[in-house]
């Protein structure tokens, strides 16, 4: 996995590409989310059009930012979520926890 | 052992996560010689990538001079892969339910679960010896 980031609006967007499977990238997007809520920006869009597919680790990723961010008064949302990962993201119910847009401009729209 | 070694349809690596894409690469290439589709290739890699990830981590304790081997088949158009730790075993049916609304957001305990959801079937055979688990999908 590699990842990119940006500021847009005021609004951290978050781009990782490839796949998700764990192994030594695994902790890149945690690492990069708590750099940010150290920085006190706490409204975070992660931008998933890139990545092949993720597995249970790379759920666990998105989670772990998820919980990170609210336990900091943040918000996390998905963005671009390809049907592999909605598939995903449907049978393990997480469909219910996380908030997703059919692109980023209207994951930022959603903050204002 | 310090790399992955590959032999027919076999590849056997030491219990590190940085050979996670050793074992993708060599199993989707193997799934898009058999002619499978992308989704499903993509099914069968999500499911190899979390029994090896379990393998190494739970089955092996990431101890590295403890292997993991995943061997690939096909009959007909039914893929078999199996996935092997040389772990005391595991007691499959002590696995939390991931869809408790308790577990929902806990970071782990998601694997085998999205293994059963994305296979047709799964067969998890524990021993002193390790833990052999073998899951099948037609991939056409």
């Amino acid at each position: 996995m590699r990842l990119s980031d940006r500021i847009e609006n005021e609004i951290v967007v978050l781009e990782p590409k490839g796949k998700i499977m764990g192994g030594p990238d695994a902790s890149l997007l945690n690492d990069k989310i708590h750099e940010y809520i150290e920085n006190n920006r706490k409204k975070v869009v992660i931008d998933l059009s890139k990545v092949e597919w993720m597995n249970s680790t790379g759920l666990g990723i998105l989670i772990s930012g998820y919980t990170r961010l609210r336990n900091h008064q943040g918000v996390l949302k998905l963005a671009n979520v390809t049907d592999k990962i909605q598939s995903l993201l449907t049978i393990t119910k997480l469909v219910t926890v996380f908030e997703t847009f059919d692109s980023v401009d209207d994951a930022i729209k959603s903050f204002k | 052992m310090q790399k992955p070694q590959i032999s027919g349809n076999c590849i056997t690596i030491p219990s590190n996560q940085e050979f996670l894409s050793d074992v993708d690469m060599f199993i989707e290439g193997i799934l898009r010689g058999y002619g499978a589709d992308e989704s499903i290739i993509a099914d069968i890699a999500i499911s190899v990538s979390e029994l090896v990830n379990n393998a190494i981590a739970h089955g092996n304790a990431q101890n590295e001079t403890k292997n993991v081997t995943v061997e690939i088949s096909k009959n007909s158009d039914k893929v078999s892969i199996s996935v092997q730790d040389e772990g005391s075993g595991f007691n499959p049916n002590s696995l939390d339910d991931p869809l408790a609304e308790e577990n929902l957001l806990k970071e782990v305990g998601r694997g085998i679960f999205i293994v059963k959801s994305l296979m047709d079937s799964v067969n998890i055979v524990p021993s002193p010896r390790g833990t052999k688990i073998t899951m099948t999908k037609t991939i056409k």
